[in-house]
């Protein structure tokens, strides 16, 4: 009987595999713009961190506690975990693209390196548990903020990796005219 | 003499050649079979093991002593052209990739052969006949590749094309329920016989009309290699990469330590 439950999920597994991998792309990557450019890529969102970390520092919700009023203070609240979630969303966004254009150059080039592949993979999950995390987080309790933190070191971790990339690929039109040719376009310019 | 075969089975193995045969005339009338060569080639096996089974069956009977041996000799002929198919299908949808291919097909091969291991190992103790265990073990590892194949692809956004998704998706399908039918099959031996025969018709049955389906207009050639970047710019990142990595890590970390200060 042990068999048959081992090999009975085993199946199963499979099939769930197959389905997830047969799937079209998720509605929120559907969001994502059709397009990359390098411009994209030297707009970090990096640089929006400290205000982000300002407006959800608790002592600006203290201050307004304690000079305002609490109901003062929970809509500033509301409002800021807002825009919180608006910069995580931009910054899954942004990794998403850079994963698209990291994928692009490996199916591009003739040789690529398992560990290579397999470190943006655990990457790739890495981010996604982290932004779920943070996210929820961010929605029901207290602010993240070191989580926040490792989430960007992901994302620009990526970002510096495909600068170098792009870097490597030497003249900025001839890798235009090579991606150019790429299968189904994969929406990339870099004009 | 032989127990004849129950009237549904001999009208469902009738009902499988016909529709197998279909597929054999598109394969060949679309010119598909130049596309998909060892599909083809796995796809008349097939209708040539019917054959051969139907008239040994018939003359010798369902239970002489050479149904078995040919009825498990032609299964392994048709099973190794099977893994030729799904190695096509690999080879169609990733090769235009040369660097992801060369990753791929490793990666899928080993995936492959450690499951069917993993197979032999698991059922070695149970009450399995060597064949049966062989099968099981082959099926479940095209499952695998087949499965990983797509897994691959959905990683590095590749999309397949109709004809070859359905030829994933039907060869995968069967493959599992293959896996499942023999397992059951040798749990439950003495009831399920009469069963086993009349489901794996069935099962493949599907597969032969959804791959009817893809492979009813001519499918596109398989497209030639893409044009690849020059061969120094991947292997020469990794040391720039944890050096960069290591450095703005480094930055990131003084950049909030000030930062935090002055919040």
């Amino acid at each position: 009987m042990t068999f048959l439950f081992i090999f009975a999920g085993l199946v199963v597994f499979l099939l769930s595999l197959l389905v997830w991998a047969l799937r079209g792309p998720r509605r929120n990557a559907q969001k994502q713009p059709d397009s990359l450019s390098l411009d994209d890529l030297s707009r970090r969102h990096i640089i929006f961190l400290p205000q982000i970390r300002q407006i959800l520092a608790p002592q600006d919700f203290s201050f307004l506690a304690s000079r305002g009023s609490p109901k003062l203070a929970h809509r500033v609240r509301k409002e800021r975990r807002g825009i919180a979630l608006a910069y995580l969303a931009a910054v899954q966004a942004d990794f998403r693209k850079l994963l698209k254009l990291a994928r692009l150059v490996t199916l591009l080039s003739p040789e690529v390196v398992a560990v290579q592949e397999f470190e943006r993979l655990r990457l790739s999950c890495e981010f996604s548990l982290r932004y779920q995390w943070v996210r929820a987080r961010l929605i029901l309790g207290p602010t993240p903020l070191s989580q926040l933190d490792g989430l960007t070191c992901i994302v620009s971790g990526l970002a510096v990796r495909l600068e170098s990339a792009i870097t490597e690929l030497g003249e900025r039109a001839a890798l235009a005219s090579e991606l150019a040719s790429s299968p189904h376009g994969h929406g990339v310019n870099l004009e | 003499m032989a127990v004849p075969l129950a009237h549904f089975q001999q009208l469902l193995w009738a009902l499988n050649a016909a529709v197998g045969f279909v597929l054999a005339a598109l394969l060949v009338l679309r010119k598909n079979d130049r596309v998909y060569p060892a599909f083809s080639f796995y796809i008349f096996l097939t209708l040539a093991q019917a054959a051969l089974l139907f008239l040994i069956y018939r003359r010798w009977g369902f239970s002489s002593t050479l149904a078995w041996p040919v009825a498990w000799t032609s299964q392994a002929i048709v099973m190794c052209a099977r893994a030729l198919a799904v190695a096509e299908v690999c080879r169609h949808l990733l090769s235009r990739y040369a660097g992801v291919w060369a990753l791929a097909w490793r990666l899928l091969l080993t995936s492959a052969v450690l499951v069917f291991l993993f197979s032999l190992l698991a059922m070695r103790k149970g009450w399995f006949s060597v064949l049966t265990i062989a099968q099981l073990g082959l099926e479940l590892a095209i499952a695998v590749a087949i499965v990983g194949l797509l897994l691959f692809a959905k990683f590095y956004d590749v999309i397949p094309t109709q004809p070859l998704r359905s030829l994933a998706i039907g060869l995968c399908l069967y493959s599992c329920f293959s896996v499942l039918n023999n397992t059951v099959w040798e749990r439950f031996l003495d009831q399920y016989d009469a069963l086993w025969n009349l489901l794996g018709m069935l099962a493949f049955l599907a597969s032969l009309l959804l791959w009817i389906v893809a492979l009813r207009v001519p499918s596109p050639a398989p497209t030639r290699e893409e044009l690849l970047l020059p061969g120094s710019v991947y292997p020469s990142l990794s040391p720039q990469i944890n050096l960069r990595l290591h450095l703005l890590n480094k930055q990131l970390s003084q950049f909030w330590n000030v930062g935090e200060s002055e919040l």
